[in-house]
């Protein structure tokens, strides 16, 4: 309990908090903007689309199972993933549409900063857990997401609703992360702690 | 050939250099400048400018750095600010820039008296940025997914320079851009702006002296966020007629932030806002149901949201939607009163049964009718009487008893309790007391004492007391354990009569009343006065009493004020029951303006002025003053007669003296010629003896001329040696003729009628001569003798004359023997100067014994006769020819005269013969 007292410990409670929050909102907007981007691209709401490469998945075998550090990491690297695909996405929309648009590329950027944003919560959460932050740069350089390869209209738009049908997921699965990260720390050694991770 | 124009040019050049040592390098060469060039100066500091000649200036024109003068605008900086650093450079020093001004200038005193600029500076002064203050943020939610950041902070000071302002905001890894304000330096908005990441907002401000930061404010937006007000709210009766439910919807999403709500209502036309407490809305939702609401009252609502946590800004309210709860049966009953007017028949009352409407929150509904039950309660046997009414009064007609009213009230719910009223046969119980009022800013309060008793309720009645119509009542119900009622609806400046009942289980106290007013001003006008009846000194004035709606107040009194024209007024204070008032001690035969005044507490009001005079005398002055002068009038005028009453001898004596009855003369007896004695009984029919009482004889002897003054007999002098020139002979009879018609001979000619009448005047005397200084006459006349012609002569005169000539006449006749009588003068004159006409010399004595008769104003008559001295002649003449031809003749009347000689014949009288007394 004195832990749960200290400083440290208070302010993983807020960013853990505010992570949550904010990956809920994000969830909501992604949702909205969902809506928004089927609409606009003329796509069929119901259309399945598999699994693209450089779309980090949600999905994840025994997530109760994982420890702290490694939903971090995991959502770390996730959102990072995120991020790149959102710019791109964002990049490719004023390209197609121009200024036609504006609405959905705010939304868009509004998303993107959130993801950005919640990459930040997760960075923040890492160090207070003391980890080293693994940079972007060298993660990219050693087994980084592949260039993308380029695509044909359609495939773009088939690909950007992946994203935020996949980032709509990790925003489901990040809130439920960080509720379990929230949850007070059990005594050492008799439960898994972020220390414990790999 | 290139070079040698090469070498032309630049000798060109140098000579426009040397020449020109203004021009720059290009055109124009200066011959100095200044270090620094248009500086920012920060005010207050100090500065210190260099001023650099060109050394190309030095040798050419003389000029050095002793010579530079420093000017701001066109003032000369003082010399004690230069400083000569070396030939050519000087200083100048400021020690505050605010003493500065551009240009700053560097001159140059050629040949010490040509003043030349050598180059000038813009100098700029201002201050650097202060830290911004006081910076704050709120975040306005524009849409369900737009919010803007607005973010205002406290400038600071003027600092008369262009500054700018950037609000700039950051996250830990992401910087974003400035957000540059618009027109103004102490606001600017974000949009764009993301939640749940602390955000680092600051304010930098930079100008020319210098960047300035405020503190920076580190804040998750979502903490400052001013969300929308709910949207579509509506509101819809439940069940229940005292719960209405609410529905709305959030615009912020529950993802975003949880809420929390504020409720407020109030009742449709009242002003006052209740608000639902807010433990109760504390938590995000989506409806409520406020409870604790009025039946059948229309309700506006209004709600407001903010984060549910607390931070951050409460939204503004939304606009108000209306409910309606529904019905419930009436709460109570309504209120009833009666009024009983026995003015037909004192046994026989109609029964007025009058009620309130039930207030809204009491009728919870709309009342579709009224149920009245009378019971006769002093007649067990009497049915109960059920009228269903739709109004709220009824009249009843009831015989004199004890009745008991109930009302009740229904609507589409139920009825109401039942309303209970208890008419008595008479009021018997105790009344209230210590009745009063008290006016309350816009109420009139009313309280009064309790009686002993238990009192149920108490009826407060009151009305506009008017003097033009009657007075309408309204009354209120006051619960028993209550001592005082606040009035509603009370007018000010006008008068209401207010009755309390007290209300007993078992019967009714008598009403006590009383005036009052909420507010009192001053009389509309003042009383009109008039006097009811004046006096000598006093006046009694009466007026009218003031209309109610004339009064405004309660009238205190009224001042009557008084004054004359020119005196001071008089003020007299009269008790304001009195319609009446004696002013008293006022001056007589004087004009008073009089003017009324009425007073209540507030103020008085004057009435027109009103004039009057007082009375020249007092009542029974004139008669005190009249009766006593009459009285002793009468009693003089009384005593008066008494006196000569008890002198009539005396005075009949000179007034009527006695006449001796011709007729009974002795001389008629021993005159030789009596047959004509019965002409004197034709004259006693005549002259009766009692029309001449007496007749006074005189015997004047002629010494007694003497015995007169020689003043009186001057004009008879005169006049007799005037007329003796022309007559020289007189004969006796002659004379005598004329001493009969006195007139005739010497009145004036245009006066020939009267000469007539009274030349048949007829002197009943003898006169008899004694001989003139003791000579013996010649002869005596006495008339006597000759009577009957003359009488003759009379009776004709009277036919011609009537019956006014001849008492005329008498009355002449018997003024020739009044002693007094003035108006006989001119006979008596005119017979005096027949005399002299006669014989100077043997008229004498009877001249004077004419005359002694006589007053002194014949004589100044016989003045002016003697003026007119032709006119007499004329008439003497005439006098004269009658002598001669018969005395006593009239012209008129010559057929008297022929038949004069018969009887009238002169007769000769001795010396001493009779003389009739």
């Amino acid at each position: 309990m004195a832990a749960a007292d200290s400083p440290s410990a208070a302010l993983r409670r807020d960013l853990c908090s505010r992570g949550i929050r904010l990956a809920g909102k994000m969830r909501a907007d992604v949702v909205d903007l969902l809506d928004a981007y089927v609409e606009q691209q003329g796509l069929d709401p119901s259309a399945s689309v598999a699994a693209m490469d450089g779309v980090p998945l949600a999905a994840v075998e025994r997530w109760d199972e994982q420890t702290g550090t490694q939903r971090l990491l995991e959502n770390l690297a996730a959102y990072r993933a995120f991020r790149a695909l959102l710019a791109q996405m964002l990049e490719e929309q004023r390209e197609q549409l121009g200024e036609a648009d504006a609405g959905l590329g705010r939304a868009l950027a509004a998303v993107l900063l959130q993801v950005s944003a919640f990459a930040y919560h997760l960075e923040e959460l890492l160090r207070l857990e003391s980890r080293g932050i693994p940079g972007e740069e060298e993660e990219e350089e050693e087994d980084g997401p592949p260039p993308l390869p380029r695509l044909s209209l359609f495939e773009q738009k088939l690909r950007g609703l992946g994203v935020l049908r996949e980032l709509a997921q990790w925003a489901l699965r990040s809130v439920r992360d960080l509720r379990q990260l929230a949850k007070p720390s059990p005594a050492p050694g008799t439960a898994p702690g972020l220390a414990d991770s790999p | 050939m290139f070079s040698q124009w090469s070498w032309v040019a630049c000798g060109f050049c140098l000579v426009l250099n040397i020449c020109s040592p203004d021009a720059s390098s290009g055109l124009v060469q200066s011959c100095g400048h200044i270090i620094p060039e248009s500086p920012v100066l920060a005010l207050g500091s100090n500065f210190t400018a260099l001023c650099i000649l060109n050394e190309s200036c030095l040798d050419f024109g003389n000029i050095y750095a002793s010579q530079i003068i420093w000017k701001i605008k066109n003032r000369l900086v003082p010399k004690e600010q230069y400083r000569e650093i070396n030939r050519t450079v000087s200083s100048v020093t400021f020690n505050d820039t605010s003493s500065l001004a551009t240009p700053l200038t560097c001159n140059i005193l050629a040949d010490g008296q040509m003043e030349q600029n050598i180059y000038g500076i813009t100098v700029t002064v201002g201050l650097a940025p202060e830290k911004p203050k006081n910076l704050s943020c709120i975040v306005h939610q524009v849409s369900r997914f737009t919010y803007v950041m607005n973010c205002t902070w406290d400038p600071g000071r003027h600092t008369f320079l262009d500054t700018q302002f950037k609000l700039r905001y950051s996250w830990p890894e992401e910087v974003f851009p400035d957000c540059i304000p618009k027109d103004v330096n102490n606001s600017c908005s974000i949009a764009d702006i993301q939640f749940f990441v602390n955000t680092e907002i600051w304010v930098e401000a930079t100008n020319a002296l210098g960047k300035a930061e405020s503190d920076h404010l580190v804040v998750d937006p979502i903490d400052i966020v001013k969300p929308l007000s709910p949207q579509n709210v509506s509101v819809t009766s439940g069940i229940l007629p005292t719960v209405l439910q609410l529905t709305w919807q959030n615009w912020i999403s529950y993802a975003v932030m949880t809420l929390k709500f504020n409720i407020r209502y109030r009742i449709v036309g009242e002003t006052d806002w209740m608000e639902v407490p807010s433990e109760d809305t504390a938590s995000q939702r989506t409806s409520f149901s406020v409870q604790g609401l009025r039946p059948y009252t229309k309700y506006a609502f209004s709600i407001r949201c903010m984060k549910e946590d607390g931070q951050g800004y409460w939204s503004d309210w939304s606009e108000e939607k209306i409910g309606t709860t529904i019905e419930d049966q009436p709460s109570k009953g309504p209120p009833i009163w009666r009024i009983i007017d026995t003015s037909h028949s004192p046994a026989f009352w109609t029964v007025h049964l009058i009620w309130k409407a039930l207030k809204p929150f009491e009728a919870n509904g709309v009342i579709l009718q009224y149920e009245v039950t009378v019971r006769d309660k002093s007649s067990l046997s009497c049915p109960v009487k059920k009228y269903n009414v739709t109004s709220t009064n009824h009249t009843l007609q009831l015989p004199e008893g004890t009745y008991e009213v109930t009302l009740i009230a229904r609507n589409s719910v139920g009825p109401s309790p039942a309303s209970v009223l208890l008419i008595p046969a008479s009021n018997s119980k105790a009344p209230v007391k210590n009745l009063r009022t008290l006016p309350k800013h816009d109420k009139l309060w009313v309280g009064w004492t309790a009686p002993n008793s238990y009192v149920l309720k108490y009826v407060i009645e009151w009305c506009l007391v008017s003097s033009s119509s009657d007075c309408i009542i309204e009354w209120q119900i006051a619960q028993g354990d209550v001592q005082g009622v606040n009035l509603k609806g009370i007018k000010p400046f006008k008068c209401y009569l207010i009755t309390v009942y007290p209300l007993y289980a078992d019967g009714q106290g008598s009403g006590q009343s009383v005036k009052a007013y909420l507010k009192q001003d001053r009389p509309s006008k003042g009383p009109t006065v008039q006097t009811k009846k004046v006096g000598k000194a006093e006046a009694v004035l009466t007026w009218n009493h003031l209309t109610v709606e004339e009064q405004n107040g309660f009238i205190r009194n009224y001042t009557i004020l008084y004054k004359t024209i020119d005196g001071n007024e008089t003020v007299v204070t009269v008790d304001p029951s009195k319609t009446e008032y004696t002013l008293s001690s006022l001056t007589s035969d004087t004009l008073y303006t009089v003017r009324m005044m009425a007073s209540t507490d507030n103020g008085s009001s004057t009435g027109p002025d009103f004039t009057f005079t007082t009375q020249k005398f007092g009542k029974g002055e004139i008669e005190a003053i009249v009766v006593p002068v009459c009285l002793a009038f009468l009693l003089i005028v009384l005593l008066g007669v008494l006196f000569c009453f008890n002198k009539r001898d005396l005075i009949k004596k000179h007034i009527w003296p006695i006449v001796p009855d011709p007729s009974k003369s002795n001389i008629a007896q021993w005159s030789p010629q009596v047959p004509a004695k019965h002409n004197f009984n034709s004259k006693d029919q005549m002259y009766s003896e009692g029309s001449f009482t007496d007749v006074s004889v005189v015997e004047i002897e002629a010494d007694n001329k003497k015995s007169f003054s020689e003043q009186d007999l001057k004009p008879f002098d005169l006049l007799k040696k005037e007329k003796s020139t022309s007559e020289g002979h007189s004969s006796g009879i002659g004379g005598s003729s004329c001493m009969s018609s006195p007139r005739q001979s010497v009145s004036d000619s245009d006066e020939g009628e009267t000469t007539q009448n009274t030349s048949s005047t007829v002197q009943y005397s003898t006169v008899v001569l004694n001989g003139y200084r003791d000579q013996t006459p010649l002869q005596v006349f006495s008339r006597s003798e000759s009577t009957q012609p003359l009488l003759d002569s009379e009776e004709r005169s009277e036919d011609h004359s009537g019956g006014a000539d001849s008492t005329a006449q008498r009355q002449q006749y018997f003024r020739q023997n009044g002693q007094d009588e003035t108006s006989t003068d001119r006979p008596c004159f005119e017979r005096t100067k027949q005399i002299t006409h006669a014989d100077e010399g043997d008229l004498v004595g009877f001249v004077q014994l004419q005359i002694s008769g006589q007053s002194s104003q014949p004589l100044g008559l016989g003045m002016e006769k003697n003026t007119q001295e032709a006119a007499l002649s004329s008439v003497l003449q005439t006098c004269t020819e009658g002598q001669t031809v018969r005395p006593g003749t009239v012209e008129e009347n010559p057929l008297s005269v022929d038949e004069m000689p018969k009887s009238y014949l002169p007769q000769t009288v001795r010396q001493g013969g009779y003389m009739p007394q």
